[in-house]
């Protein structure tokens, strides 16, 4: 019944991207809105559908969707409408500048395209196989988005993603397959001995060594394309090369789309061993991976790197919020997730229009926005200090609901150490986003024209994200409700 | 006339075991050579091995989908690939690894110890249930290190390609000799991304033929920090 929701919302992008491959202005920009658009529609049918009966499933339990992959679906569904309804802006400017050569606008739509319907596919199928299919399809597709305008620095950073990203992701397809034979040794080679309800349903009869592997690797694996330390080293660099849009959809969702196949992992150890082994390991390497994106962030001079190594923070403080577990701190979580998704793909969206701006990317350049850039300079800075937690903002708010839990969950040096370095990375925040706003004006390439719909796109999710902090509307609470039961269905 | 092939299970063991010893031995020799193009054709052989095991323990157990995935596994990993890789390497100038972090011959002697040690380490294990093939499993382990050792340990992009090859033919080993393999569908979709990863490494090899004038991977350090 569900089959052909399915299929319209992965196919509209996949079917979009091949219509635009080879067209150019006005008319891969309505395409690529078209396609947006269907897949858009079939979503938000199947993401009400999974919150209102807890589980939609379709294709014969290929795609089964809980409240989890429903939120996850709704932020990649947000983040790719806000990063395409900046992308013709981006992109006219980019031709215009000879950073795209002309016939790049049609790849860059369809390849847009289909990397949202990677990133679309990753939630929705059940099979932990499958998943690993989607995941290592974002990297590759992803891969030519990064490396689109050809320079030096461009391809660099989209050869070392490809290389590393392959090579991580294959570390992810070891622990499938020690999923796979725990599973096997129970069930027989059936084909549903896969998917991950069927695994949560047996996790305590599995081999525990084989699920001790299992998710050893999937740290390792999907910790590459989360970017957590030391598996990181791609990340800067592809999030600070690729077009502007691309840097919002691979930080806001796709580290969030590795991070959920992750959890997965995480929660059928949890299941079958009890949580000590795998949260004892998301909480250490999420704080290693805290610990050294903030030396980095402090002493940055790159605008999209700095947003880049503050993509790699927040990864870890969610892998250390997964890893306390305990409802306050799985409802920061979830919470945090979506937060971090919007404002991060915001604040990509304002430094690409303040790069093309300024004709620099550096932060010694990028200063005294007030006068020279108000829209975007006044949202990257002020979205800069919202991210590094300015209470009583949203993600404030869900930082102090981790931390909270974490005590609460018994993990009191590891909390306390969450907080120290929430509190380093807000402070090295504030001072790059104050710098932004109210520093000595540098000097302006192209002056800049006021935009309507750039006011919007940025202003809207960072109010949004602003207001979260001190309201929370209902259907939202108890969506997040229903996702903390997911994300702790058999720990604490 | 008809030709019958009877094998037992036991073959099957039997050969998959012999096969892994052979995707061994060129493994040894792939991390043992200066040569590209060497280096491709051997990582063909290495997957047409694979593809012959991944048949026997088919046709033995009347498994369809296994006779079928040999012919994928044969028509991707042991063809296509390779001659993408070639085509891609008779473009670059330099088709020869010169100056790797770690030479060919302690290449060759640190890819024997990663047999031996992961023979010592997982020779005993009894992780596999319901393959009779005590060499595959630790025969994979060392393919997916030999791999890692040769994509970190060179400087040529196409060489740092053919170790994450051998890597990617020691995952699909350690899948083979863990459970004969995955679900069908995901097999497949894990050869179209392989063969997906081909394509856009071919893709970016030519920008970097264009842009650098060579495919080698020192021009690559300019983003810090």
């Amino acid at each position: 019944m569900n089959d052909p929701v399915v299929a319209i919302l992965v196919l509209a992008p996949a079917v979009g991207g091949l219509a635009a491959w080879r067209m150019r202005g006005q008319t891969v920009e309505l395409i690529a809105f078209a396609a947006y658009v269907a897949a858009c529609s079939a979503g938000v049918g199947l993401i009400l559908a999974a919150f209102q009966t807890g589980h939609v499933t379709a294709f014969g339990g290929i795609v089964s969707i809980d409240a989890l992959g429903a939120y996850v679906l709704a932020l990649t569904l947000i983040v790719a409408g806000l990063a395409l309804w900046a992308s013709p802006r981006y992109i006219r400017h980019e031709l215009a500048s000879d950073g795209l050569r002309p016939h790049d606008e049609g790849h860059y739509y369809a390849l847009f395209l289909w990397f949202m319907a990677t990133l679309i596919t990753v939630p929705i199928v059940d099979n932990l196989g499958l998943l690993w299919v989607a995941i290592e399809a974002t990297t590759v597709v992803s891969a030519l988005l990064v490396g689109i305008n050809r320079s030096p620095d461009a391809i660099e950073a989209a050869w070392k993603y490809l290389i590393l990203g392959t090579i991580g992701v294959g570390f992810a397809l070891l622990a499938t397959l020690f999923a796979y034979a725990s599973s096997v040794q129970v069930l027989g080679e059936s084909s549903d001995a896969l998917n991950w309800t069927r695994l949560m349903s047996i996790a305590p009869t599995l081999n525990p060594s084989l699920l001790r592997l299992s998710f050893v690797f999937a740290l390792a694996g999907y910790g590459t394309k989360i970017g957590l330390v030391p598996f990181h080293t791609w990340l800067p660099d592809a999030h600070s090369q690729a077009p502007s849009p691309v840097s919002a959809l691979l930080s806001g969702v796709s580290l969030v789309a590795a991070l959920y196949a992750l959890i997965r992992f995480h929660l059928v150890a949890v299941a079958g061993i009890g949580p000590g082994f795998s949260s004892t390991l998301l909480v250490a390497f999420g704080l290693l991976s805290m610990a050294v994106a903030l030396p980095f962030m402090i002493r940055q001079e790159d605008v999209k790197r700095l947003l880049a190594y503050s993509s790699i923070e927040h990864m870890g403080l969610l892998a250390v919020g997964v890893g306390f577990g305990g409802p306050l701190a799985l409802l920061g979580v979830a919470l945090h997730m979506g937060l971090h998704a919007v404002t991060k793909a915001t604040l990509f969206l304002s430094a690409g229009e303040l790069v093309q701006q300024y004709g620099s990317r550096r932060l010694s350049a990028i200063r005294g926005t007030i006068t020279a850039a108000p829209v975007a300079g006044v949202a990257l800075g002020g979205g800069i200090v919202l991210l590094g937690g300015l209470p009583p903002s949203g993600i404030f708010v869900t930082e102090f609901a981790i931390v909270v839990g974490g005590v609460t969950q018994g993990f009191f040096p590891a909390a306390a150490a969450t907080a120290l370095l929430l509190a380093l990375c807000f402070v090295a925040l504030a001072v790059h986003g104050s710098r932004i706003v109210w520093g000595h004006p540098g000097p302006v390439l192209a002056a800049s024209n006021f935009d309507i719909g750039l006011a919007l796109r940025l202003a809207a999710p960072l109010l949004a994200v602003a207001v979260l902090g001190l309201w929370t509307p209902g259907p939202l609470i108890s969506a997040l409700e229903s996702i903390k039961a997911i994300l702790g269905a058999t720990g604490a | 006339m008809s030709l019958t092939i009877t094998l037992t299970a036991l073959d099957a063991a039997r050969l998959l075991d012999a096969t892994s010893a052979g995707i061994v031995l060129v493994g040894i020799l792939i991390a043992g050579t200066r040569s590209i193009g060497r280096a491709v054709w051997l990582v063909a052989a290495q997957a047409i091995l694979l593809s012959a095991a991944i048949a026997g323990v088919g046709l033995a157990t009347h498994s369809s989908h296994l006779v079928i995935g040999s012919l994928v596994t044969l028509a991707s990993r042991g063809i296509a690939v390779p001659l993408a890789i070639r085509y891609i390497l008779r473009q670059s100038p330099v088709r020869v690894e010169r100056n790797p972090y770690l030479g060919p011959r302690a290449s060759l002697v640190a890819a024997i110890a990663i047999v031996f040690v992961s023979a010592m380490a997982i020779g005993n294990a009894t992780l596999v249930g319901s393959v009779e093939a005590p060499r595959a499993l630790p025969a994979a382990v060392a393919e997916v290190l030999t791999g890692l050792l040769i994509a970190m340990t060179r400087r040529k992009g196409l060489s740092i390609v053919v170790g994450l090859l051998v890597f990617e033919n020691g995952l699909a080993l350690v899948a083979f000799s863990l459970t004969y393999g995955m679900p069908f569908v995901v097999e497949l979709g894990a050869t179209f991304d392989l063969l997906m990863v081909v394509v856009v490494v071919g893709v970016y090899a030519r920008r970097m033929l264009t842009v650098f004038g060579s495919l080698s991977t020192d021009k690559l350090r300019n983003l810090r920090g």
